[in-house]
């Protein structure tokens, strides 16, 4: 093993979450909540990531399922007076159970409709948040309650960050472990062909339906979590902008790329941190970044990792002969036989 | 009966609004198979233009209409240009991200030039604000004024697809884009100016709403899922479609806000939208056999 191989996916993780696990050694109050939203941020990524670059599938749900996780973590405190240590989890696996079923209408529509069905669902989440007075207290917003620690030995202020770290850790190790494994082969096999990967014995409806369910797990957990950073509850953290910061995470880090997810996630929330008194210039950037990494590089900021860094792994990332997975108008500009028009053609 | 005559007119009134943005959804549908997400931030820059120019500028409101809707056909062709030509070729999934992140560019720099949060620009009224009588219904004479426009651009689109060279060349690439190049036809180009005049209607849709809605950043979005349960509803791919859906969706908001709760009006479109998409996949009056879903 060479001096190069060292340099690569493996020790840019150590050292992020080294430094992130030493930051409240020397970090002031205000860093170290970037540090914490950076953490829960990595959580959404990897989430998405799952759904969107791994599965395959184009959803918009993610940032109102994350809502879901962090109102129904802080509501069960608030109304039943839980604990946020039986708040938490509860709230994480509500996320979970309404992502799922969303999926269930979802999963019978495919690429474009699927998008559209979920930006839907997300808009009807504003709405019921913003609505349903009674029970989530409308645009207002409330209070919650700030977690104890006591129990573990944590100071109040360090708590919620070192829980964080962990449950970011555990769930990035899972993460690598399950895309490598039998069902992130199948969502990839599904991704790149979804008759292929009939034919190879994935039952579709059931890896679609887990992979709706991972990655609202992981948003509902992100949700949870950052109410108890937070200890204060808006609707407007929720909405399509929220979703457009996440979506631009896992495209500037790599589609289909467990790293990437941790890569984007920790750069672009510097920059949220960074222009978070600036409504417009933060609707500009991330949509520039968007659009710009769409046309220049569509499959992200690992691209150049593997190519300059000898020990930079992507076993599963996109690549260049499947990313054209929904034939649009341009298959035909560069004269490839688009089957979803061939289709429509013959009838 | 008088409520429901009264929920009846307002619904057919904000129905004809609604089947004005699910028009130019569907038009860039039809042709490109792409929605584009822009298409609320379209109509928002043509609402605000027209305020630029009428409002600031005093310039007179029929020529600042037309500018207004100029304004947008103009801005439609630079989103495609810069963002969507080259993401086409990547599949339909990287256009709709790079829609929505145009999306919000549009809307960032709306905030920037035209206010912040919370600035809501009202926007004169054109014709007296006093409702008109009809037996014993009252309508809003501007609400007249949009379901009258509504009509206008409708004809008009119908024309040109129906008679004009340039509507017609949109047909053929529609139909079949392999066989309408092998025709000599620019299809790249011919995208370019479906995009473009999917923004123009977006963009007079804007500005025959913008005195009743007040102008604000945000705008676009609300009424772009309005605007897309309408064209769900019937069929994305169907201008006729588009029409009936759009007074569908009208009268069902107008008589669940009437009937069940007024706030329940913004649930309808999310409803619709389910509904559609789950149990009439064609919608009203798409085609059958057509592999859509």
């Amino acid at each position: 093993m060479s001096l190069g191989a060292l340099v690569g996916n493996r020790s840019f993780l150590t050292l992020l979450f080294g430094v992130l696990l030493l930051l409240p050694a020397v970090a002031n109050q205000y860093t170290l909540f970037v540090g914490n939203l950076m953490l829960i941020y990595i959580i959404l990524a990897l989430g998405l990531n799952i759904l969107v670059g791994f599965a395959g599938l184009l959803a918009f749900a993610n940032a109102a399922i994350y809502g879901i996780g962090a109102y129904g973590t802080a509501l069960l405190q608030v109304h039943l007076g839980w604990s946020f240590w039986i708040a938490a989890p509860v709230g994480a696996v509500l996320a979970m159970v309404i992502g799922t079923l969303l999926a269930f209408p979802a999963l019978r529509l495919s690429g474009i409709f699927l998008a559209l069905a979920t930006l839907a669902f997300a808009q009807a989440t504003q709405w019921v948040l913003w609505h349903w007075q009674s029970v989530t207290f409308g645009a207002g917003g409330f209070r919650t309650p700030a977690p104890n620690f006591s129990w573990l030995g944590l100071h109040q202020d360090y708590g919620i960050y070192f829980v964080t770290w962990v449950v970011t850790v555990l769930l990035l190790m899972f993460t690598w472990r399950i895309m490598r494994s039998r069902i992130g082969r199948a969502f990839v096999a599904m991704r790149d062909g979804e008759i292929a990967a009939q034919s190879l014995g994935i039952d579709l409806l059931v890896y679609k339906a887990m992979a709706f369910a991972l990655s609202s797990f992981y948003a509902g957990v992100a949700g949870a979590l950052y109410s108890g950073l937070l200890g204060y509850m808006s609707p407007e953290g929720f909405d399509l902008f929220q979703m457009i910061i996440q979506k631009a995470m896992i495209v500037v880090g790599g589609l289909g790329s467990v790293v990437g997810s941790v890569l984007g996630a920790s750069l672009l929330v510097y920059i949220m941190e960074f222009l978070r008194e600036f409504k417009s210039t933060q609707e500009i950037v991330f949509g520039v970044l968007l659009v710009a990494f769409m046309v220049f590089q569509p499959h992200g900021l690992v691209v150049f990792m593997k190519r300059w860094l000898p020990g930079w792994e992507e076993p599963m990332h996109v690549s260049d002969q499947i990313a054209a997975k929904l034939p649009g108008p341009g298959a035909v500009l560069d004269g490839a036989v688009s089957g979803r028009k061939a289709s429509a053609e013959q009838t | 009966m008088l409520m429901f005559s009264y929920l009846m007119a307002t619904g057919i009134t904000t129905g004809a609004f609604y089947a004005l943005v699910a028009l130019g959804i569907v038009i860039v549908y039809k042709s490109t198979e792409v929605v584009n997400l822009a298409h609320g931030e379209l109509f928002m820059v043509g609402g605000m233009l027209a305020y630029t120019l009428y409002v600031m500028l005093g310039v007179p409101y029929l020529p600042s209409l037309l500018l207004a809707v100029a304004g947008s056909f103009v801005v439609g062709i630079l989103t495609e240009r810069v963002a969507y030509r080259s993401v086409l070729k990547h599949g339909l999934a990287s256009v709709l991200v790079a829609t929505i992140g145009v999306s919000f560019i549009l809307k960032g720099i709306a905030r920037y030039i035209w206010g912040g949060k919370g600035d809501y620009l009202s926007f004169p009224p054109l014709v007296s604000p006093e409702p008109l009588q009809f037996g014993n219904i009252m309508i809003m004479s501007q609400q007249l004024v949009v379901l009258s426009a509504a009509v206008v651009v409708m004809i008009g689109l119908a024309i040109f697809f129906r008679r004009t060279r340039a509507g017609k060349w949109m047909q053929a690439t529609a139909s079949n884009p392999k066989a309408a190049q092998l025709c000599g036809l620019r299809i790249d180009r011919i995208y370019m100016y479906t995009f473009a005049v999917g923004a123009a209607v977006a963009g007079a849709a804007g500005v025959l709403m913008a005195p009743l809605t007040l102008l604000y950043p945000d705008v676009g979005f609300v009424l772009f899922i309005k605007g897309l349960a309408a064209a769900v509803l019937g069929g994305i791919t169907s201008v006729p479609g588009a029409v009936v859906g759009g007074l569908l969706l009208g009268l069902i908001e107008q008589i669940a806000a009437g009937y069940v709760h007024s706030s329940i009006q913004d649930l309808v479109p999310f409803l619709v939208i389910m509904f559609a998409l789950t149990f009439l996949p064609t919608g009203l009056f798409g085609v059958r056999g057509l592999r859509k879903i």
